[in-house]
C-alpha cells in the first residue's frame, strides 16, 4: 500500500529529478509510485507514493502529504478529511508551522494569516521554532513571472497550487552530501572540475555502491570519481594527460583522506585503450572533453566512426551520450546529454 | 597505483598485437603494501570478471602465494581476505610491464602506468 508524500525539489538540474528518485529507490530497494501521465519535471513539487516513512527518509526535502488545492478552501477541506494523519499530534507535540512561496515573495503578515487559517486543527502543543517535535510546511506555488510586471501587492494568493505536509527528516541522500563534495573546498582542482552537484547526481545514477566497479575514462582532476568512491564503489580512472591525476603533489593528500578515495589511475588515450574484453565495468561515470575549456586530444590520424578501442567497454550501462558509445571529442554538448 | 585488480584488466594494445598479449609481465618492480577496506561484496561481484590464472601467476611473481591455483567454489572468509589483499593492497609503484607477445614495455612511474602508445604503434 502506498502513502502519499510531497517532494520539494531543489531548483537546479530538474532533468535529474526523476532519474535520481528512481536511483535512490533502487539502491535502497523500495518502490516509488510516480504521478500518472506526463510529469512536469520543472515544477518544484511532486506527490509520490511510498510504502513507508522509512523509505521517505532516504529522500531529501520530503513531507507527509496532507492536502493540496488551488485555493485555501480546497486545502482546508482536504486537510480536514485527512485528519487521521495529523490528529495524533494535537496533544503534547511541539511544532513549527511555516509558509513559503515559490516564485513569489510572501510578506510576514500574509504568512501569519495563512497560519491562522489552520487554527481549526487545534494543535495544543507549544510552538517551538528552534527544536520542534514536528514541522508543518505550507507551500504556495506561483507561476514564474519572467518578464512580467505585476503589482507586487496584488497577487498574494494567486498561486497555481498550494501544498501542505509534515516534514520528514532525511537520513542521508545525495543532496545532503553535496556540501561535503563542494569542489571549492577541495585543496586541488583543475579548470575542468565539474559542479559537485552534477557529479553526485551522476554517481547516484550509476547506483554507485559497495560492490560496484566504476570507470571514468576522462578522469581529469577526479571530480567525478570522488562521489562514486564516497558511496563505496571501487573507482578506476584514466586520462590521456597524466599530470592532472597527480594533482599538485602532497596538496592532494587531505582530499584523498576526506573522500576515502583510492582510485586506480592510468595514462592512455581512450580511443586506443588497453582494456581486455569481458564486461569489466559496472558503469562509466564521466565528464568527457568539451568545448574550449578542455579540448579533446587524440593520438593518431582522424578516423571516422566508432574507434575500435571502445568495443570492449561500450556494452555497459554507460553514463554517456544517448545511443553512441563514443562522443566525438570536438562536439560541444549539454550536461544533460551525459545521462543515460 | 597499479594494483593487481587493474593489472588483471589490461592487455597489450600495440599495433597488430592481438593474441597472447595478456597478462603483461612485471619486472624491476618496487612494491608497497597499503591497507584497504575489506569489502566482500565487491570481491564477490568482481570474481566472475577475474582471469584467474593470470592473477595467481602474477601474485606469485610478486611473492604472494596465498591464492589457490584453482579458483575455489566456496568463498570463505579466509579466501576472500587473501583475494582482497592480492587485488587491492599490493601496489606496484615503479617498474615495467612487458607484453608477452610483442615485448612492448609499459613503464610505471609514481604508481601511474603509462599505457600511451606512440603514433607508429597504434593499430
Ligand atoms: C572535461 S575533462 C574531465 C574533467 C574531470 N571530471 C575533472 O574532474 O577534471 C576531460 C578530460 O579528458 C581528457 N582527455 C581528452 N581527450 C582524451 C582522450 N582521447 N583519452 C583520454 N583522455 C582524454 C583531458 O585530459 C581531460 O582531463
Ligand atoms: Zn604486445
Amino acid at each position: 500500500m502506498f502513502f502519499k508524500y510531497l517532494i520539494v525539489f531543489a531548483q537546479a538540474h530538474h532533468e535529474f529529478r526523476i532519474p535520481e528518485l528512481q536511483s535512490v529507490a533502487k539502491i535502497h530497494g523500495f518502490d516509488i509510485s510516480l504521478p500518472e501521465g506526463e510529469i512536469e519535471t520543472d515544477r518544484p513539487f511532486m506527490i509520490v507514493g511510498l510504502q513507508s516513512e522509512n523509505h521517505a527518509r532516504q529522500l531529501a526535502a520530503i513531507y507527509e502529504f496532507y492536502a493540496q488545492g488551488s485555493t485555501y478552501e480546497e486545502v482546508h477541506v482536504q486537510n480536514r478529511a485527512n485528519q487521521a494523519l495529523w490528529s495524533r499530534y494535537k496533544l503534547n507535540t511541539s511544532f513549527k508551522f511555516f509558509v513559503t512561496a515559490f516564485n513569489h515573495k510572501l510578506p510576514q503578515t500574509q504568512q501569519r494569516q495563512v497560519v491562522e487559517s489552520f487554527s481549526y486543527t487545534d494543535f495544543m502543543g507549544k510552538i517551538d521554532m528552534k527544536n520542534p517535535d514536528i514541522v508543518l510546511g505550507c507551500f504556495e506555488e506561483y507561476v514564474e513571472k519572467k518578464g512580467m510586471i505585476r503589482d507586487r501587492h496584488d497577487d498574494h494568493g494567486q498561486f497555481r497550487q498550494v501544498y501542505l505536509g509534515r516534514w520528514i527528516e532525511e537520513l542521508g541522500s545525495a543532496r545532503v552530501l553535496i556540501k561535503t563534495f563542494d569542489v571549492k573546498k577541495r585543496n586541488y582542482f583543475g579548470n575542468t572540475s565539474m559542479e559537485s552537484e552534477v557529479s553526485l547526481l551522476m554517481a547516484n545514477q550509476t547506483l554507485a555502491s559497495p560492490g560496484k566497479l566504476i570507470y571514468d575514462p576522462f578522469l581529469g582532476t577526479e571530480t567525478m570519481a570522488y562521489p562514486a568512491a564516497y558511496f563505496g564503489a571501487q573507482v578506476l580512472g584514466s586520462d590521456i594527460d597524466g599530470r592532472q591525476m597527480q594533482g599538485k603533489g602532497s596538496d592532494r593528500a587531505p582530499d584523498l583522506i576526506l573522500y576515502n578515495y583510492t582510485g586506480h589511475l592510468l595514462t592512455f588515450d581512450i580511443t586506443h585503450n588497453p582494456w581486455r574484453c569481458g564486461g569489466l565495468f559496472d558503469a562509466i561515470v564521466t565528464d568527457p572533453p568539451y568545448g574550449v575549456r578542455a579540448s579533446a586530444k587524440r593520438l593518431g590520424r582522424k578516423k571516422d566512426s566508432v574507434p575500435k578501442g571502445w568495443r570492449c567497454i561500450s556494452n555497459i550501462e554507460a553514463i554517456l551520450a544517448h545511443d553512441s558509445p563514443y562522443i566525438p571529442p570536438t562536439k560541444p554538448y549539454e550536461l544533460s546529454n551525459l545521462a543515460v | 597505483m597499479v594494483r593487481l585488480i587493474t593489472h588483471n584488466l589490461l592487455a597489450c594494445h600495440a599495433k597488430g598485437c592481438t593474441s597472447n598479449n595478456f597478462p603483461l609481465a612485471f619486472s624491476n618492480v618496487q612494491i608497497e603494501i597499503r591497507e584497504a577496506e575489506f569489502n566482500p561484496e565487491f570481491l564477490k561481484n568482481f570474481i566472475p570478471k577475474v582471469e584467474w590464472n593470470a592473477l595467481v601467476d602474477t601474485a606469485r611473481q610478486l611473492g604472494d602465494t596465498s591464492l589457490p591455483l584453482e579458483q575455489p567454489e566456496m568463498l570463505d572468509e579466509e579466501f576472500l581476505k587473501s583475494l582482497h589483499h592480492v587485488l587491492l593492497e599490493i601496489h606496484v609503484e615503479e617498474g615495467v610491464m612487458t607484453c608477452p607477445n610483442c615485448k612492448h614495455e609499459y613503464p610505471i612511474s609514481n604508481g601511474i602506468p603509462n599505457m600511451l602508445l606512440a603514433e607508429h604503434e597504434i593499430g
